[in-house]
């Protein structure tokens, strides 16, 4: 282990314990407390690891709640990197974990053959011998990647101020459209936008399911493309929380990249939005669309573990016309990938069952929040529609779709 | 980034939390940057006033306030302010469905120890007076629950004179969560307890007790949200009069005011930042302009007309400590403690020790002062443990004290 996090920082207070959303729902995990620092001691002596060191969904309420500073959920996911070395993954987890790869088989085919998992029984019934559970819904692949539209989307000319976005997988293959729009904000507040191809996975799924060496190559990958752009002073950013998150954590995973790499940190869209209302490059209060409109936001973890807040739940207050409310009602359970898994599925759903009963409580028809497999989960548990803040921001700047 | 706001509040311990919420009940617009959550959600829950002044027990905290020193906390708020407070926290409760009520003195509260707790404002089902009136009195406990033996609780209430002629007996539960992969806490049961199958388990399995004893003492199991709900539905449907112990960390109670609080905070629209430290301040001409914290992305900066700090004592980080010194974490400011380290100790554990009552000066408004009482930084209070002059542990003053110094601060920032 090539963690330095001192397990004495741990007083054993037990506040992780009462914090964790699947230690709340289910008895089969240990705990943040018992799975991390102190299980710690043990696997430093060698004396074996934990058989439900794969129920941490990784979600960070642990770190998040902690006064100490101790970060549970990576000595947590260092463990199972650890472990995964001399216990091969599943297939199943390998499918999950690649999905970047899979987005790129299919990205020639049809939508509707690309997408015959979410309706055909046969896959159904194929992908729940595999482990993944037949109740989950899947992500749909998006007709168009976003690779194929952002090339061939042609920026305004005259643009001097630049800015790199890092899409990451979900807008790549899922969601490109927010993709678009964040282009499209970003070239009406006068910056041009690169993306350059060399970007990849960041690694939380992989990392997260096992496949320690693959996320390293993708990290490698990616901290050098980062590295030239930092040097030449061009912000880079992305609108994935836990993308963002995994970039922060490369220098505990990897610490020897980080090294060579310098700065790992990636900035936030949303964050960067902000800081172009503030500076004049965008106004809200002049949007083209003021109209009535309610929004129920939902934070993501992997936001909430960043320490900046909630900037797409601040644009969306600064919208004349909107009122937004944050549902603070917790984890939404999807975890990326553990949500799919079949054993996992009920843990999931259980967990996020707080955050779909504000949703429906609050009657509110609009949800709102910036992480991929949320969006996915939250329609999946409430059956209302989920957009991204910058993509309402948009709509609501531009006045059409 | 930076990001402006009237007030900027440091913690979300009970004082930060009520400091943010005072302040927004004002109309001020508040920033909240958390490091962890404070120790509120493993707390008994209950608002501990003061239990003992020179190590003898206290019967009513507001008479005992005279005899506490001048620059404790309490006697800088004020009783009026502490009382405030207090109110002001009962009807936050009430309007949440969990209502507080405070005794005619300090109440005591039993707990899974087998000791008797002096507290003030509780929970409806913390409160203990009904073995007063009664000789039988079953003590419940749940099939491996390893924190809660009833044994232990009955053979050390019995240590205590007016408890000694009860007639205690032990109860213990079936464990309803089968295949647990850990030991089983209150907190599990309360929130199975919380669910129906779980009410109707917990209703069953009391009955009968509920007809061979007129009171039965549980760990605190009631559920979470809808803890008082379901008290009174089981002290009716059982006809029995049902008390909560309080426990050790994992807390249930703490969990469920800390709850109310959070969702109190969400609606009061206070704008809270988790995860982040404060890692430097702006200080010019004697007040704040802005405080620092890093995150993902690099440095945010909060500016404010004016700041709150809760950020606790040694455990919650406010204070910083090295052989011979102690400071306040966020401005530096050093505090009053002797060169030699072996003098912050008294060598008795239960004795008077410097170290656990160090902290900030403050004067009455909260502000920090120098030794000659000169305001250090005029647009900063601080509150809760982080404030010098008191001592929680032998007091039993500490929910009581981060209360009152959050309100008392965050009421005075909203006015100004």
């Amino acid at each position: 282990m090539n963690h330095n996090t001192n397990l004495d920082k741990c007083v054993a207070c037990s506040t992780c314990v009462v914090q964790c959303p699947v230690s709340e729902v289910t008895s089969k995990f240990i705990g943040p407390r018992m799975l991390g620092p102190a299980s710690q001691r043990f696997r430093l002596l060698n004396d074996g690891e934990d058989n439900s060191l794969s129920y941490c969904t990784n979600c960070k309420n642990c770190d998040i709640s902690c006064p100490h500073g101790v970060d549970i959920s990576n000595i947590n996911m260092l463990a199972r990197a650890e472990y995964c070395r001399e216990h091969r993954p599943s297939f199943r987890d390998w499918v999950l974990a690649h999905g970047e790869l899979e987005a790129k088989l299919v990205r020639y085919l049809p939508t509707f053959l690309a997408n015959m998992g979410q309706a055909n029984p046969i896959t159904k019934l194929l992908l729940s011998r595999l482990g993944i559970s037949p109740k989950a819904d899947l992500p749909k692949f998006a007709p168009k990647q976003f690779p194929a539209m952002f090339k061939a989307y042609k920026q305004p000319e005259g643009l001097t101020k630049k800015v790199v976005f890092y899409p990451g997988c979900f807008v790549k293959a899922y969601a490109p459209q927010v993709g678009m729009d964040f282009v499209w904000l970003m070239n009406k507040a006068g910056y041009y936008v690169e993306c350059p191809d060399t970007f990849s996975c960041c690694g939380t799924p992989l990392y997260t399911n096992g496949f320690e060496e693959d996320a390293r190559k993708n990290a490698a990958a990616n901290l050098m493309e980062m590295a030239k752009w930092h040097n030449e002073g061009v912000p880079v950013m992305s609108l994935c929380p836990s993308c963002q998150l995994m970039f922060k954590e490369y220098p505990v995973y990897f610490p020897d990249l980080a090294e060579t790499a310098g700065s790992t940190d990636i900035g936030d869209c949303m964050q960067f939005v902000i800081e172009c209302i503030e500076r004049g490059e965008l106004d809200p209060a002049s949007a083209a669309v003021q109209t009535p409109l309610d929004i129920i936001y939902h934070a993501p973890c992997h936001l909430r573990a960043q320490g900046i807040g909630l900037p797409g739940f601040d644009i969306l207050r600064m919208l004349p016309g909107v009122n937004a409310v944050n549902a603070d009602a917790g984890c939404c359970g999807i975890s990326g990938s553990y949500g799919f898994k079949k054993e996992k599925y009920d843990i999931a759903m259980a967990v996020g069952s707080k955050l779909f009963e504000t949703i429906k409580d609050s009657g509110i028809e609009l949800v709102s929040t910036e992480c991929g497999t949320c969006k996915v989960q939250i329609m999946h548990g409430t059956g209302k529609s989920v957009a991204h803040p910058l993509s309402i921001l948009r709509q609501r700047l531009e006045g059409s779709n | 980034m930076n990001r402006k706001t009237d007030i900027v509040v440091v913690g979300s311990g009970i004082a930060g939390m009520t400091a943010a919420l005072t302040a927004a009940q004002s109309g001020k617009k508040v920033t909240l940057l958390t490091h962890g959550v404070g120790s509120l959600a493993i707390s008994s829950g209950s608002i501990d006033v003061l239990g003992y002044v020179n190590g003898k027990a206290v019967a009513d905290p507001f008479a005992a306030m005279a005899d506490l020193p001048e620059n404790h906390p309490y006697r800088l708020v004020g009783e009026a302010d502490v009382r405030a407070s207090l109110d002001w926290l009962k009807e936050l409760c009430g309007k949440a469905g969990m209502a507080m009520q405070a005794g005619e003195g300090n109440q005591q509260l039993v707990t899974v120890m087998g000791t008797l707790k002096p507290s003030w404002l509780t929970p409806l089902s913390f409160h203990a007076e009904a073995i007063e009136d009664v000789l039988r009195v079953a003590v419940v406990s749940v099939e491996d629950m390893k924190d809660v033996h009833p044994g232990l609780i009955i053979d050390q209430l019995q240590r205590y004179p007016a408890l000694a002629k009860k007639e205690f007996v032990k109860a213990i539960l079936p464990n309803p969560i089968q295949q647990a992969h850990r030991n089983v806490t209150p907190l599990d049961i309360a929130r199975f307890v919380e669910r129906p199958e779980g009410l109707q388990w917990l209703k069953d399995s009391l009955a009968p007790y509920a007809k061979l004893y007129p009171v039965l003492l549980l760990p605190p199991i009631l559920g979470m949200k809808h803890s008082q709900k379901i008290w009174e539905q089981l002290c009716s449907a059982l006809n029995v009069k049902i008390v909560e112990m309080v426990s050790i960390p994992p807390g249930v109670a703490g969990l469920r005011l800390r709850e109310v609080m959070k969702k109190a905070l969400n609606e009061a629209g206070v704008y809270l930042v988790e995860n982040t430290e404060v890692v430097r301040s702006e200080v010019e001409q004697g007040a704040c302009k802005a405080l620092t914290t890093v995150a993902t992305g690099g440095e945010n900066r909060w500016e404010a007309d004016s700041f709150i700090i809760a950020t606790g004592g040694l455990l919650g980080g406010g204070i910083g400590t090295a052989p011979g010194k102690a400071w306040e974490t966020i401005f530096g400011l050093p505090l009053d403690m002797p060169e030699n380290t072996e003098e912050w100790s008294s060598p008795s554990i239960f004795g008077d020790s410097l170290f656990a009552r160090m902290g900030v000066k403050v004067n009455e408004a909260l502000k920090p002062v120098d030794a000659e009482g000169s305001v250090i930084l005029n647009n900063v209070r601080f509150a809760g443990r982080i404030l010098g002059g008191y001592d929680f542990a032998t007091e039993k003053s500490g929910h009581g004290v981060a209360l009152a110094t959050g309100w008392h601060a965050g009421t005075l920032a909203g006015k100004e």
